[in-house]
């Protein structure tokens, strides 16, 4: 088989079981009935021959009998014997004993029983004559017409017929006139002689000729004739019971000798004597050519079943073949894989239907696991938006509670710094007072020394420290009202820098916008921011230094203000805490300061954040929102200063990713740790990426 | 200061703050003034209407009235008096307008300064004198 399958499936070998039973069976079955018919036919055949080889010989020796009883008729009847003289009879018989030297003896008797010739080879010259007038031959010769029987053996060797037949006289007055008997003692070797030329073999391929019966058989001839001289010459028992009980004249059949072997034989009765002619080959050489014949059957059969059988592989391999493909196909496909199907040539028939509704089917598997596949991914694409979605909205959540603590934070220190504020400034007012009257009167009363005039002002001073802290906290605390209008950045910015305190050694360097961006702020609160942050930039270089403030439009609708310093710059474990209400690295102030920026920029919708560099310098960015140019004059802008405005912006796209860190920010602080505004999107770089101005 | 000037200025100061009333007093007292003091509001009215103080300085917070009841109360009464209303927290705008348009003068947040605030009553002393 030219496939090259790894291992030949069961269905093949299926195919072929029953291919052959469904091929040979009936052919055997066929094949077997008519071998046993042709056997059957065959040895009919052979036994039909052995009996009419049996009958053959039954009448030879029928004839045979019946010729020397013709000769002695004829003898008798010649014309003149009955009235011969004994002389002459005897010469006459002479004669025909010489024709015919089967006669053992003739002689002739009167009609009274006496013996007037006797002769024969055997006899001598002279031999005695005997009175046969009551014997048997004699009597039924006379009766009947014709005597034969008598059989016995002549000198015990020689089986021997006695042949008896009238003697009658024809004249033409006495017509029939019985004169006496002529008897004849006939050798029946002859037949035995005829037997053999017929079988000249020896063994059990043989015929003989029997009389008598079972108990008292007499072998009458033989096809050896040795065995009619053996004493007690017989043919075996067996045989003998077959032969002698049948009532039919002729038959035969298988026949089992007592030494196990076995023989076709056939038998005949010889007509009138009662004799059996029997005749026998052995079973094998009368059945050889239905043994043949069933030999070349098998071969025959051997040959068609070969043939068969190497026709229902190819046959059974054929049709499995498409099928072992599917079959290899459906692996392939449980195992996954959809492409490299191995070929199923298309038969055109119901296998070749099967592969087409298969590779249907895998196509449709096929597509059906890509969709699924397909879903799938969906799916997970789905819930990974989901899970952003929801991880956004926790965020937003955490942050709207960490803004509600934070509020609700604040909202209770206000209270508690209202209360308190108030309390100790009554106390501050009156240390105030005192201090201040203390002074007054003692410089008026000539009493005043340089020391205590000293240490009041350092009482004084504390008491002012005292109450600006207070206000700071009150500041950041308090529930203010938004106030917010119109206003041009960089003219309020310039403003605010012409008026500020700072001291010489610091340098301040002006940088904004040309576009000159318009917002929408609350100037007192804005203000307090900005000055916070320069305030805390010229706190850093109290070696002198630079002051930066600029502003630049990022995107469409925001301001950047960037209030940058030259000092040490913030480490990153402050950095995280700046925003921090009540936070401080100094050794006198709140804490205050940024937390009011970032309240100030949330206020304002806006965002603050911060880029530092250890060693170069601080930024902190103030990201506002633009104001609407036509909202200058239009009466939307007192919209915009709604009351306790969200912390974000509406149109703030919650999702927008986080603007990434400017390009110039350095390394020294993690990006992350910057505070972003949610807007813009992305940070402009250039000013943002300058370094803070030395 | 004033020691040219013999009729001193009277000055009335409500607060239930006594330390308060009394240093402030006293350091008006060096500038020339003559101080009284009220714990109450009621001792507060009782007081303006014996001494009719030029000035007053009130405390926005009084155990037994609101600065503004007072204020009111005192304006009602003392039609040309300075009235100084003294707080020790914020006040928002509508607190300071409230104020205003009940008769108050002046706010003073707690703690002040002294020779500020001496300059400032004169000055809306010769105001209401014009």
């Amino acid at each position: 088989m030219s496939y090259n399958a790894p291992r030949r499936g069961k269905l093949a070998y299926k195919f072929l079981f029953w291919f052959l039973l469904i091929s040979l069976a009936p052919m055997g079955v066929v094949g077997w009935h008519l071998v046993n018919i042709s056997q059957n036919v065959l040895k009919e055949e052979s036994l039909r021959n052995e009996e009419s080889l049996a009958i053959g010989f039954a009448e030879t020796v029928f004839n045979y009998v019946n010729t020397f009883k013709n000769v002695l008729a004829v003898a008798s009847r010649l014309e003149g014997f009955a009235t011969m003289d004994s002389l002459r009879q005897e010469r006459h018989l002479s004669r025909v004993m010489q024709q015919h030297p089967a006669f053992l003896e003739l002689s002739v008797f009167d009609i009274t029983g006496k013996e007037t010739v006797r002769m024969g080879p055997f006899l001598g010259p002279s031999p005695p004559l005997r009175n046969f007038f009551d014997q048997i031959p004699f009597t039924v010769s006379l009766q009947k017409g014709e005597y034969v029987g008598g059989l016995h053996r002549f000198q015990a060797l020689y089986p021997t017929l006695t042949i008896a037949v009238p003697i009658v006289e024809t004249t033409a007055t006495q017509a029939n006139l019985r004169r006496g008997v002529l008897l004849g003692k006939l050798s029946l070797n002859g037949l035995s002689q005829m037997l053999h030329q017929e079988f000249p073999e020896k063994g059990r391929n043989q015929a003989s000729v029997v009389a008598g019966d079972v108990k008292d058989s007499f072998l009458v001839a033989h096809s050896d004739p040795n065995e009619v001289f053996r004493r007690e010459a017989s043919i075996p028992e067996e045989i003998l019971r077959v032969i002698m009980t049948q009532s039919a004249k002729k038959g035969g059949g298988k026949i089992e000798l007592k030494d196990g072997s076995s023989v076709l034989g056939a038998y005949a009765e010889v007509k009138d004597l009662g004799w059996i002619v029997y005749v026998q080959q052995p079973i094998e050489t009368a059945y050889l050519a239905a043994t043949q014949m069933r030999k070349q059957i098998a071969k025959v059969f051997l040959w068609v079943v070969l043939i068969t059988l190497l026709l229902s592989l190819a046959v059974a391999g054929h049709i499995t073949q498409p099928i072992r493909a599917l079959r290899m196909a459906a692996d392939r496909l449980k195992a996954g894989q959809f492409e490299d199907l191995p070929e199923m040539s298309m038969t055109n028939d119901e296998i070749g239907d099967l592969a087409q509704s298969f590779l249907q089917m895998s196509e449709s598997l096929k597509e059906k696991t890509g969709e699924l596949v397909r879903a799938k991914d969906e799916l997970e694409s789905f819930t990974k938006l989901l899970e952003k979605r929801v991880e956004v909205r926790t965020r937003e959540l955490k942050a709207a509670q960490d803004e509600l603590i934070k509020k609700e934070r604040l909202a209770a220190i206000g209270q508690m710094a209202s209360v308190v504020g108030h309390e100790i400034r009554n106390p501050l007012a009156v240390i105030n007072n005192s201090s201040f009257y203390s002074k007054t009167k003692m410089t008026k009363d000539g009493l005043m020394d340089a020391k205590i005039d000293r240490h009041i002002s350092i009482i004084q001073s504390e008491v002012k420290q005292a109450n600006s802290i207070i206000d700071e906290i009150l500041t950041y605390s308090r529930a203010r009202e938004l106030k917010p209008e119109v206003q041009l950045l960089n003219h309020f910015l310039e403003e605010l820098l012409s008026v500020y305190p700072f001291p010489s050694h610091i340098q301040v360097v002006k940088d904004f916008d040309s576009r000159d961006p318009v917002v929408h702020i609350d100037a007192d609160e804005l203000r307090q921011g900005v000055r916070n942050l320069i305030g805390n930039g010229i706190e850093v270089m109290p070696k002198g230094g630079i002051v930066r403030v600029a502003t630049e439009i990022v995107e469409q609708n925001w301001v950047r203000i960037d209030i940058a310093d030259s000092g040490p710059g913030i480490p990153q474990d402050v950095l995280d805490k700046i925003f921090t209400p009540f936070y401080t690295t100094k050794a006198r102030g709140t804490g205050l300061g940024l937390a009011v920026v970032r309240k100030v920029m949330d206020r304002h919708n806006g965002k603050v954040d911060v880029e530092t560099v250890i060693g170069k310098g601080t930024i902190f960015k103030l990201y506002l929102p633009l104001a609407n140019k036509s909202s200058q004059t239009a009466p939307s802008a007192g919209h915009q200063a709604a009351p306790a405005p969200a912390p974000y912006a509406p149109q703030v796209p919650q999702l927008s990713p986080p603007p990434a860190p400017p390009a110039g920010a350095r390394g020294t602080v993690p990006p992350q740790t910057f505070i972003r505004p949610v807007l813009p999107a992305h940070p402009p770089t250039a000013p943002g990426g300058r370094p803070p101005t030395i | 200061m004033a020691d040219n000037k013999p009729i001193p200025i009277k000055l009335l100061i409500i607060d239930d703050d006594e330390h308060l009333s009394e240093s402030l007093a006293e350091v008006l007292e060096l500038d020339g003034f003559e101080c009284f003091e009220a714990a109450t509001a009621k001792d507060g009215i009782e007081s303006a209407i014996k001494n009719n103080p030029k000035v007053v300085i009130m405390d926005i917070q009084l155990p037994d009235s609101s600065g503004f009841q007072i204020c009111q109360e005192l304006r009602r009464r003392f039609r040309d008096a300075i009235l100084i209303m003294m707080t020790g927290r914020f006040l928002s705008a509508e607190e300071k307008t409230q104020g205003f348009e009940l008769g108050a003068d002046e706010y003073l947040i707690k703690p002040f300064d002294l020779q500020e605030l001496s300059v400032r009553i004169r000055q809306l002393l010769s105001r209401s004198h014009r």
